[in-house]
């Protein structure tokens, strides 16, 4: 239940702040849809990240990663905007900025997302601190 | 979005939003990714919010639905239903697993239904 709750609320601030993306770079139904590639660009390379660092972490509880995965991250990225787009521009006779755009999407989608693996299994990979201060005494 | 879009469709668009999140996690959890295959259910949320998104625009286009309406079910509902970053992340995952067949596959099938699905319903209802 409380993972749910997690997956709701993250949903509700994803779409929120997708919703503030394309608020603040409008774009015409048959324009380059520069708010939904950011977006989505953004929200692969920090999963990414996420799922190869802090998650691989034992001891996330389930709720975190439900929450910010599945909830936040989930809703903030969009796959239906980028085929609503594609079919916008093509119908609009614009098939080079269509693809243009399905390219740029797909091929930094998944380069971010690798990239967000690799940065973030350097994190977990980090061996936690082991300072000794107290000389020997105790140990 | 324009400057007449009330507070009131605003919160309309994030609960539809929260909700299509939780129908994708609940299916998700349904068809749970058995290591190195298709991650099915994110595929098949990814299809349908597409197919119903290109439905939409194409009533929106003839005027069936307002442009409330529009926002709250595309940009909301549709939006949060579907996922990039989590398609992203799984075939890199798969890639990472040596499972590059399955990894294309993930690629060219939500991208070939979902285009299919969205454009077949936008010029079958506008």
């Amino acid at each position: 239940m409380r993972t749910y709750l997690a997956v709701a609320l993250g949903g509700l601030v994803g779409t929120g702040l997708r919703l503030a993306v394309d608020l603040f770079l409008p774009h015409a139904e048959t324009g380059f849809p520069v708010s939904t590639l950011i977006v989505n660009l953004v929200g692969a390379l920090v999963l990414g990240w996420l799922v190869g660092g802090l998650w691989a972490r034992p001891g996330t509880p389930s709720w975190l990663r439900a929450g910010f995965g599945a909830g936040l991250l989930g809703s903030f990225t969009t796959m239906s905007a980028v085929m609503a787009s594609l079919v916008l521009l093509s119908s609009d006779g614009a098939w080079w900025l269509a693809a243009l755009y399905l390219t740029v999407s797909v091929v930094g989608g998944l380069a971010l997302a690798a990239a967000g693996l690799r940065l973030g299994s350097r994190l977990a990979h980090r061996p936690m601190p082991t300072t000794v201060t107290d000389a020997g005494q105790t140990l | 979005m324009t400057a007449e879009t009330t507070p009131a469709v605003v919160i309309a668009v994030l609960v539809a939003g929260a909700v299509g999140a939780v129908i994708r996690f609940a299916l998700s959890r349904a068809l749970p990714v058995r290591p190195g295959r298709l991650p099915v259910g994110i595929l098949v949320v990814n299809v349908i919010g597409s197919a119903l998104a290109g439905a939409l625009l194409g009533l929106a286009e003839r005027a069936a639905i307002g442009h409330d309406v529009q926002l709250i079910l595309v940009t909301g509902f549709c939006g949060g239903l579907t996922t990039f970053s989590t398609w992203s992340v799984e075939t890199i995952e798969l890639l990472g697993g040596g499972r590059w067949r399955a990894a294309v596959l993930n690629v060219l099938v939500t991208l070939v239904l979902g285009a299919a699905t969205a454009g077949g319903m936008y010029l079958l209802l506008r």
